[in-house]
């Protein structure tokens, strides 16, 4: 059998993380439950805003979705997607991810790990493959408790759409997690590595923020990743950014390729 | 036919020198010793014959395969045992042994027998193991799909004289068997029983590389002579030395000669050996210091 195709690397990586996936997809769940069920309590006081025109100072700093905050899709989108999934789902994940070699380092397993027949390309390619159900668990059990919420409150939502903002932000989460891997073989200390992970994910928020409010500085958001979710225009619209879908994946695969050279030539000094 | 080469293998970690001109070869079905002190550069040595670090320059060839193109398929016959030994502490035993053997795609014809010989609860968490038992379950991993070369960095720490012994009768059942085994220590006891050649490393440097009978051999004896008469009076070599009235030297002549001379005294007490590996080992360190 050809050792490439058998991933047993990304089994046992799935099964190392299966607990957290777990806990994770149970508090991104219940998350998703309580902010799509507050919608019915916030929305005349939401409605009120918007009337007066109190929503409109929002718009520079969270995007034209903010002005559709007195609409369950709006409301979902900043709340729900914008926070919860593409902020703070994102570091969490690139938590898990920017540990991911540094803690075998760290721990000193990789050395008899490595002692096995697998190539060093192999072992970054498997682990990436390894978090990828992690990430489809959390993101569409998610979205199944978003459905029940919505039917369950008599909100309307295109679920069409909803699929496919989960689906888009597959890219987006992907990204994340090879900017992780890529910190996690760099950096041999698991917890200084995931402190610059988060410290990168806020920087693109604020890249994304500060280019869209400043209009000199409007470039910078180009270096952002969440840019190219456009999760908001998918979810309203069913409007698919499909050059923000490839230049995520491309993303992902480029850096993918980095941690793989950067880790082929790396001496393992434990 | 060389099972591992190396020419003039060289590894610096920026300007510290890990290990410098290494040129030595291990041959099939022999149990070679690698000898030196903590930080002599034995671990460095391993760690770039298996490619955790890249050589600074040199070349190292195992089954003539170059280590630097040729990595995993030389793992594929090769298994190891780290000095340092850490391992995956949320697996069990039993998971952490499935796990290396989907990796190693071979049949783990020696696993039964292994576990034979070293009784492990293999259900249990190895976070609840015994520095023993991790060592033994190390061991285990290494051998079970019986490679044709084993590395180990002191593979008897932690384990237990009678574990230990059971250990070196495995060693040279697996000889029998032509397999081949590179074994680091600073345990010159464990050497001197089981290996057939060694290399004495010192500094990063190789200083001596000889068949272990032969090393001893050409070291000579150790004579030690307790006399009536003061110990000064006794004509031996200038090396000489008088300790609490015992004197004593070392020659690589004929033993007849010193006999005869002994004869021109009263002898109270005399003690002649063989060189043990461990003063051969103190000879090598002294002499380069």
């Amino acid at each position: 059998m050809n050792s490439i195709l058998s991933f047993k690397i990304a089994i046992q990586t799935f099964k190392d993380n299966f607990k957290t996936t777990i806990i994770l997809t149970g508090l991104f769940g219940i998350m998703a439950v309580v902010y799509a069920g507050m919608f019915p309590s916030f929305k005349d006081l939401l409605d009120q805003m918007a009337e007066s025109g109190g929503l409109d100072p929002f718009s520079s700093f969270f995007g034209p979705a903010a002005m559709d905050m007195n609409s369950y899709v709006g409301f979902l989108y900043l709340e729900m997607y914008q926070i919860f999934i593409i902020i703070i789902l994102a570091i969490v994940i690139g938590f898990i991810a920017s540990s991911i070699v540094s803690k075998e380092v760290e721990l000193k397993t990789i050395d008899l790990f490595m002692s096995n027949p697998v190539s060093r390309k192999q072992i970054i390619f498997e682990k990436f493959i390894g978090l990828i159900p992690m990430v489809l668990i959390i993101n569409f059990i998610t979205m199944i408790a978003i459905i029940f919420t919505t039917s369950a409150i008599g909100e309307t939502l295109d679920f069409g759409y909803l699929f496919l903002t989960h689906i888009i932000l597959i890219p987006y989460l992907l990204a994340i997690v090879a900017i992780g891997i890529l910190i996690s073989v760099i950096i041999d200390e698991k917890m200084k590595g995931a402190i610059i992970m988060i410290a990168v994910i806020i920087a693109m928020y604020v890249y994304q923020t500060m280019g869209q409010m400043i209009s000199s500085l409007e470039f910078i958001k180009y270096f952002s990743l969440m840019y190219y979710t456009n999760a908001y225009e998918v979810l309203k619209f069913g409007k698919v950014d499909v050059a923000g879908f490839i230049i995520l994946s491309t993303a992902t695969i480029l850096l993918l390729i980095i941690t793989m050279i950067y880790f082929e030539h790396k001496d393992l000094r434990l | 036919m060389n099972v591992i080469e190396t020419k003039n293998l060289t590894k610096y970690y920026g300007e510290v020198k890990g290990v410098e001109n290494l040129t030595f070869s291990v041959k099939k079905g022999e149990i070679f010793g690698f000898l030196g002190p903590n930080g002599a550069g034995k671990t460095t040595t391993i760690r770039t014959l298996l490619g955790y670090l890249n050589k600074t320059s040199g070349e190292a060839y195992i089954f003539g395969k170059n280590i630097d193109d040729e990595i995993v398929d030389i793992k594929k016959e090769v298994g190891y045992i780290p000095g340092d030994l850490n391992i995956y502490g949320h697996l069990t035993g039993k998971q952490l042994l499935d796990f290396f053997s989907s990796l190693r795609h071979r049949e783990m014809i020696l696993l039964d027998e292994l576990l034979k010989i070293f009784n492990i609860p293999l259900e249990r968490k190895i976070k609840g193991y015994s520095k023993g038992m991790k060592q033994m379950l190390g061991i285990i991993q290494a051998f079970m799909d019986d490679p044709e070369i084993v590395i180990m960095d002191e593979p008897t720490s932690g384990l237990d004289p009678l574990l230990q012994q059971k250990f070196y009768d495995f060693l040279r059942k697996q000889k029998t068997k032509r397999k081949t085994m590179f074994l680091s220590s600073h345990i010159l006891s464990e050497v001197d029983k089981i290996c057939d050649r060694i290399g004495i490393i010192k500094e990063g440097e190789l200083v001596a590389l000889e068949n272990v009978d032969t090393l001893k051999s050409k070291s000579g004896k150790k004579i030690k002579l307790k006399i009536k008469e003061k110990p000064e009076k006794f004509k031996g070599p200038k090396d000489m030395k008088i300790h609490d009235g015992w004197i004593e030297f070392v020659t690589t002549d004929n033993i007849d000669i010193w006999i005869k001379e002994f004869s021109k005294y009263t002898i109270i007490d005399l003690d002649i050996n063989d060189f043990s590996l461990e003063d051969i080992f103190i000879h090598y360190y002294e002499m380069k210091s």
